[in-house]
């Protein structure tokens, strides 16, 4: 049997999960991540692989209601089964054929067990039962990893990232053989929603990191992040779209920007779109309009023209009214004149958590400094939690 | 942007963005009338509320709050009719959710935040009804878990957070493990058939106020 996860990307990445391995969905506890492990069920159940969903927190009404906002009609499938956790949880007897109490962890262990050698691939969101059954429940689900070794069948796994002793997190770490890790870009609030392959057994891979947004019906859709390039007129927005872009399109008119610089960038596992705005002013209400769609921002500034400060930090007032992170191109310094990085801080009242590049755009220099900037404004967390794991390579 | 405000919580007691504070008391003794009448009170001042219900519907919330109510600035997480019925239809400003699944509570509430942020409100105020309804179904160590990530968000979003716990339900070593998560506590009292209110921090504790409770709202005297 070959069993994918559904998840647009991953498959291209393992091909497959093999007999015998388990993948883990890890999720940030902040971030909507149960529907990767419904895709991956769905997906399997559509191929006709004998199915099982655990629930435990949610009623499995509302769990089967959840499939068909995605589009997924499970219930008709006769491949596809319930694991009722809930129902004597909350005190009603169950409906279905497999329940448990799940405060009473041997018989959930046992329950587990039995599915485990009816179904073809099953589900657990291991961390729901930690958090029902207490940390001990964590020796029933080391025994579960193992017997689904051994019967070499396929385990999906949610693991929701609460602050859990780092004893359990060790142990889920291990055992799964693959990690998809879903989590949240921030800025204050969380701004958008990534996935990544941080770790896989059977396979050597490239790390990868995707975002994603949830349709209804649809699922997880992979999309391209969008940076808004913006500064005053003249101070090298253009040139640098174009310097850093792998493929890159301008609509100029005498020198000056009359519509989007448009580039398009992989770097470092990320596909990103980059917008260059026009700086004259009467192009504003676009630099509004894009403000509302984009992750982050980043400002071109000419170093050796102070008197467009002004004007810079106006334009950098209307992109962040939306909330956006941001870093300072400090360009052309390769002119004598150029201010550093810490007088143009002064004489724009920059705060000092702003990462301000100097930068030379017609020379390439340090333009990919300022990708990396933003994104680790962005994505810090992401390599935070990237250093737990050991990614195959 | 108004980025001063502060509103008084009570005469004299005003919050630094940032804040997360519990409300606690007996039953009965006004807390959820209370807490209800500031939150509209900071709704009316421009902030952007969430209110986290797991004792009544949305719909009984709304009912409540009135002609005032408008699902733009008011959202709503209700862990009480999925519950029950289980095909309640979301929107745009009511979330259903079971009382049990935090990490459903907790991406609604960051999706919220996210919506608030990006149309440049800055104010916010969250209410979180209560926290003794989630520590029936789920242990202590689950729910300071789930709170931990919470106060650390309102934190750094610069929000203003309550959080109802009530008196005589939990155990000694309940209360004070939530209490490191708060910096500072409206706390409520009965006697002789009046009803009091006082804030505490470890930096500040008012006098007793008398408080005067009924559907409509509260009347500090
Ligand atoms: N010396 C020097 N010149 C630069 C540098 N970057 C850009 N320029 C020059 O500055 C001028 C403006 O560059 P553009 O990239 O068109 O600037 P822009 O910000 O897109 O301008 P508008 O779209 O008109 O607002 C051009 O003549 C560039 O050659 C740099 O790093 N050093
Ligand atoms: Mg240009």
């Amino acid at each position: 049997m070959k069993v994918v996860t559904g998840i647009p990307v991953l498959d291209d990445l393992i091909d497959e999960i093999p007999n015998g391995k388990t993948l883990t969905y890890w999720i940030n506890p902040e971030v909507e991540g149960d529907v990767f492990a419904m895709q991956t069920i769905y997906t399997n159940v559509e191929e006709g692989l004998k199915c099982a969903y655990t629930t435990i927190t949610i009623s499995p009404e509302s769990i089967l209601a959840e499939f068909e906002e995605f589009g997924w009609n499970v219930k008709d499938f006769e491949n596809f089964e319930i694991v009722d956790l809930y129902s004597e949880y909350v005190g009603y007897p169950s409906k279905y054929k497999y329940s448990a109490n799940p405060l009473k962890i041997d018989e959930v262990c046992g329950l587990l067990k039995n599915v485990l050698e009816e179904f073809d691939v099953i589900y657990i969101p291991i961390s729901s039962i930690i958090d029902v059954c207490g940390d001990e429940s964590i020796s029933c689900i080391e025994s579960i990893f193992k017997l689904v070794k051994e019967k070499g069948k396929v385990l999906i796994t949610s693991f929701v990232s609460w602050p859990y002793p780092e004893k359990i997190k060790k142990i889920v770490g291990d055992l799964s053989n693959a990690i998809v890790k879903i989590g949240g870009i921030h800025h204050r609030v969380i701004l958008g929603y990534y996935y990544g392959l941080v770790k896989v057994d059977w396979k050597n891979v490239k790390s990868k990191s995707i975002l994603f947004k949830l349709v209804r019906p649809g699922g997880v859709r992979a999309y391209i992040p969008k940076i808004l390039v913006t500064g005053p007129y003249n101070a090298g927005k253009s040139t640098f779209v174009h310097a850093v872009s792998n493929v890159a399109l301008s609509v100029d008119r005498l020198g000056t920007t009359v519509a989007l610089d448009h580039g398009h960038l992989e770097y470092k596992g990320f596909s990103i779109d980059l917008f260059g705005t026009p700086g004259q002013e009467r192009f504003d209400p676009i630099l509004r309009m894009l403000g509302k769609d984009a992750l982050g921002v980043i400002l071109v500034v000419d170093s050796t023209k102070p008197e467009t400060f002004p004007r810079a930090k106006q334009m950098l007032e209307s992109v962040t009214h939306f909330g956006l992170p941001y870093v300072v191109a400090a360009n052309k310094q390769d002119l004598s004149n150029a201010l550093s990085p810490e007088e143009i801080r002064k004489k724009m009242y920059l705060p000092e958590d702003v990462p301000i590049i100097p930068i030379s755009a017609s020379k390439g220099e340090g333009i990919f400094k300022v990708i990396d900037a933003l994104l680790d404004i962005l994505v810090g967390s992401w390599k935070e939690g990237e250093n737990e794991f050991e990614i195959s390579t | 942007m108004n980025m001063g405000v502060q509103e008084s919580i009570l005469p004299g007691v005003s919050l630094k963005k940032g804040s997360n504070i519990m409300i606690y008391g007996p039953t009965f003794a006004g807390k959820a009338m209370f807490t209800r009448t500031m939150f509209k009170k900071f709704v009316k001042a421009g902030y952007c509320g969430i209110y986290v219900l797991t004792r009544e519907s949305a719909e009984q919330f709304i009912d409540w709050f009135g002609e005032e109510y408008d699902s733009n600035t008011v959202k709503i997480i209700d862990c009480v009719t999925k519950s029950m019925t289980g095909d309640a239809k979301d929107t745009e400003a009511i979330k259903r959710e079971t009382v049990m699944n935090l990490t459903g509570i907790s991406a609604k509430i960051n999706k919220f935040l996210e919506e608030f942020w990006r149309k440049g409100n800055r104010n916010i105020i969250l209410v979180f009804d209560s926290l003794s309804t989630l520590l029936m179904y789920l242990n202590l160590q689950t729910v300071f878990r789930f709170l931990h990530i919470l106060t650390g968000r309102v934190k750094m979003t610069g929000a203003i957070a309550f959080y109802i716990v009530e008196e005589g339900m939990h155990d000694e070593k309940t209360i004070v493990t939530l209490k490191q998560l708060f910096n500072g506590m409206i706390e409520f009292k009965e006697e002789n058939g009046k009803k009091f209110v006082r804030f505490v921090s470890p930096f500040t504790k008012t006098d007793w106020l008398e408080i005067h409770v009924d559907e409509g709202g509260v009347i500090i005297t």
